[in-house]
């Protein structure tokens, strides 16, 4: 590996102007972080816009700080005031509430750091070594190849998804339908543009991110009854004791691993690694009965696991430009905004901006750390300010924001009708977030699809005689299957225990 | 036009937020600077730059050198204003909604007056006698190109080639698809165009092997070109550009199949004839500066700075010839037919 271009990235993250906009970065997400309801993917959508004057690596480090601040931040409303201020920290609260409850909130907020930071970490580190090599085949990615990530991918994201599965599928097929308006770059035919030109080049993509997470979660919000906040109880202590952080190092490991692993996954991400997290340290544990009463390895492993999985979703994105979950598939906008098209040729047409980006995280994670625990007063502070203050400067930012991107009316009037779908979508319980990545891998999928066969001349065997396509067809076969397949075993396993009971039957087959 | 206002003002108190916004992080640049009124044009107003195109590529590049030197030679700001979207279609279409002040002008490309209406319905281009041009611009030319693994390197060795040839284009309705499927209609070579969405990604498929040949924009190629990692085949222009003086027109090579892509500054209809003189002047400074000039070179762009009823001939001809070649060889941009 040449490291040449790796610590080029580092001069780049430590220019003045970039570790300012890393520090932004992760001082904004700690705090959204800590404002329940506004996560990570909608404050991104609704900062699109400034990323347009600025140099395209600082907005995306801004961005990328944003979202793995948002992890951290999380963790601090789920530990002292039982408010999860991320859906990735929501498993956090059984034990990390409970220690607070038992005056042990310091301890809980220093284990979640330090695990956060290693998992940040070691994700950083994997990301800085499997990322050139998945580069390297860049230019053996053709359409075929296309075609089948991002079949896996749509597969993924309704199948893995942590929400309902139905209305997840629900969500991704209005994704995929929407993919199609526009002119067909193929035929130059009109689809679904009702003769508008603002159609023309079909839906797109910020004002749809910006409508459904920023508009529809600020509405959603507004609906819920907020209770008053309690002043927090004072945090000491909050260097872990020998003993807790005896008990945590194997929590922190395993999330670490979870996390990176599922992070990569399409439909994966942190909220799904984090309650994996959980689950494997509860079922590991020689004493199960402490989770939800204080364990440390409950706040550990997820804290861990969330962060290792932020960082880890970064991989596909901006090695094969395919976005693993509904943040990531706002980050590939701005990368879009900026004039950055993420694909396999951007480690070496973009060194500085994608070793830039990834060594950034060295630095923001290191800053996190720092901050994290003496601005716990001020975060829980800024908890108080009123949401009928806060919405509607979100709103406005929101609305004149999406204008600046496209410099066109038509597209304050898509986020505001997206918003409300939005809106009506978290009223009815389905995720947003696979329409999203839906229609992002619709668009490709489909022009994948058509270019693959017109190379093929029409011939869809193609797709399994080239060696990548093959394999990732071969893949989505086995995660298509594979449900099918351990359903039916279970039904077998359950079988014998109802042929105890009619053993006659068993024989006669 | 109500509408028109509102959304103007929107306009404003955007961009003066984006403004404010990026002043306030990053200490940004303000360029420009007021001027005093006065009764002539431009008066002291600022001067809008329309540009059909994202911001960073060759369209936006030429429009903000071309500001640059427009706007130390009138005395007030002018901005570039990306309205991307339908091949440009979109920012045409707002520029016709605006007063013939001489306060609103576009670059136009010229494969939206030529190329595009080949492919898309009628209706879905605007008429370029709807609008008063100001003046030419550059003319940029597309080269068609392979890898050197495919072996081919004349259009004689497409010819032979004993198969059906995959082509890659930059997309429908535009100069790329244009230039290859004349190209190979005329040199009866068997083809299959797919369309790619612009031209990196049509380079990186020549470049992995996907498809056999591409055409693309000089500028976008050159760099691969001198490495060694594209073979070029031809160029479309009608003479050898200067910045590819060994390789071959398609002309040359026996075929009559000229495409280039061209710019010039439109303007709403309408302009008086002082207006319109200013701005001549104007621009014709603003291409004698040194940075506009650089800015040719770098991007391959030969200089068209003729009047604009010039290229308005030269538009028509070119839209006239190209509609009649393709009706001729049965050639369908639109392609599912």
């Amino acid at each position: 590996m040449d490291l040449a271009p790796v610590l080029d990235g580092f001069t780049v993250v430590l220019e003045p102007t970039n570790l300012l906009y890393c520090l932004i970065g992760v001082v904004v997400g700690m705090l959204v972080g800590v404002l329940p309801g506004l996560g990570p993917a909608a404050t991104i959508a609704i900062l699109l816009p400034i990323t347009i004057g600025i140099e395209p690596v600082t907005a995306i480090i801004m961005l990328a700080g944003i979202f793995y601040g948002a992890q951290y931040g999380g963790t601090i409303t789920s530990v002292l005031l039982k408010l999860p201020g991320e859906a990735s920290s929501v498993v956090t609260v059984f034990d990390g509430y409970a220690m607070a409850r038992q005056g042990r909130a310091g301890t809980a907020l220093g284990i979640a750091a330090i695990g956060s930071f290693v998992g940040g970490t070691v994700s950083i580190v994997a990301l800085s070594f499997l990322a050139p090599v998945v580069a390297g085949f860049a230019l053996d990615f053709g359409p075929p190849e296309y075609t089948a990530l991002a079949l896996l991918g749509i597969l993924l994201v309704a199948t893995v998804s942590s929400g309902d599965r139905l209305k997840a599928v629900v969500a991704a097929c209005i994704g995929l339908l929407l993919a199609t308006v526009g002119r067909d770059g193929f035929t130059a035919t009109e689809r679904f543009t009702f003769d508008n030109l603002n159609l023309a080049d079909g839906l797109d993509f910020v004002p749809i991110a910006m409508g459904l997470f920023g508009l529809g979660e600020i509405l959603y919000n507004l609906e819920e009854r907020h209770k008053a906040i309690q002043a927090p109880t004072k945090v000491a202590n909050v260097w872990p004791s020998r003993q807790d952080l005896r008990q945590s190092s194997g929590a922190i490991g395993r999330g670490s691993v979870i996390g990176f692993v599922l992070g990569i996954l399409p439909g994966g991400g942190a909220t799904l690694s984090s309650l994996a997290a959980y689950g494997v340290e509860k079922r590991r544990s020689k004493t199960p009965e402490r989770f939800g009463k204080g364990a440390v390895e409950g706040v550990a492993g997820p804290e861990t696991a969330n962060n290792a999985a932020a960082t880890s979703s970064f991989i596909p994105l901006l090695t094969l430009g395919i976005p693993a979950n509904a943040t990531m598939a706002v980050i590939f906008g701005a990368l879009l905004v900026v004039g950055v098209t993420p694909g396999p040729q951007l480690v070496s047409e973009e060194p500085e901006l994608f070793w830039g980006v990834v060594n950034s995280m060295y630095i923001g994670n290191i800053l996190l750390l720092i901050m994290s625990i003496p601005l716990v007063g001020l975060f829980v502070k800024i908890l108080r300010v009123r949401p009928a203050i806060l919405a509607p400067i979100t709103v406005l930012i929101t609305l004149i924001g999406v204008y600046t991107v496209n410099n066109n009316v038509f597209d304050i009037m898509l986020v505001i009708v997206f918003g409300v779908i939005g809106y009506l979508m978290k009223k009815g319980g389905f995720d947003p977030g696979p329409l999203l990545l839906a229609f992002v891998l619709g668009a490709l999928l489909e022009d994948g699809l058509r270019r693959s066969l017109l190379i093929f001349d029409g011939d869809a065997t193609g797709f399994f005689t080239r060696p990548i396509s093959g394999t990732l067809l071969v893949v989505f076969l086995v995660v298509a299957i594979y449900p099918l397949v351990s359903a039916l075993r279970d039904r077998r396993r359950q079988d014998p225990a109802q042929d105890t009971s009619d053993p006659n039957t068993k024989e006669l087959v | 036009m109500t509408t028109n206002h509102r959304a103007r003002r929107w306009a404003l108190s955007g961009a003066g937020l984006t403004l404010a916004l990026s002043l306030a992080a990053c200490g940004g640049n303000v360029g420009g600077g007021g001027s005093d009124s006065g009764e002539e044009f431009p008066g002291g107003d600022p001067i809008t730059i329309l540009v059909g195109q994202d911001p960073g590529g060759s369209t936006d590049l030429i429009a903000r050198a071309a500001a640059d030197g427009l706007s130390d030679e009138l005395g007030v700001p002018v901005t570039v204003e990306n309205q991307p979207g339908a091949n440009g279609a979109l920012a045409a279409q707002s520029l016709a909604g605006e007063e013939p002040d001489g306060h609103t002008l576009m670059v136009y490309n010229g494969s939206l007056a030529y190329i595009t209406p080949l492919a898309v319905d009628e209706g879905a281009v605007p008429d370029i006698a709807d609008f008063d041009i100001v003046t030419g611009l550059s003319l940029d030319d597309y080269v068609l190109v392979t890898a050197p693994s495919s072996g081919l390197a004349t259009v004689e060795d497409l010819a032979a080639a004993g198969r059906a040839i995959t082509f890659g284009t930059t997309g429908v309705g535009t100069g790329s698809q244009l230039s290859q499927e004349l190209l190979f209609a005329q040199a009866d070579i068997d083809a299959t165009a797919v369309p790619f969405d612009g031209g990196s990604p049509t380079l990186t498929a020549v470049l992995g092997g996907q498809v056999d040949v591409g055409s693309v924009q000089l500028g976008e190629a050159i760099e691969q070109i001198e490495s060694g990692a594209l073979t070029p085949i031809v160029t479309f222009a009608e003479e050898r550009p200067s910045y590819l003086p060994d390789t071959p027109t398609a002309v040359e090579a026996g075929y009559d199949v000229p495409v280039q892509q061209s710019r010039a500054v439109f303007a709403p209809q309408g302009l008086p004839d002082d207006v319109m003189q200013t701005l001549r002047d104007g621009f014709e400074a603003a291409f004698g500066t040194e940075g506009y000039q650089q800015l040719n070179e770098d991007n391959l762009l030969t200089p068209l700075e003729v009047d604009g009823e010039e290229i308005r001939e030269r538009w028509t001809e070119n839209l006239d010839n190209y509609r009649a070649v393709v009706e001729e060889y049965g050639i369908n941009l639109g392609g599912d037919a």
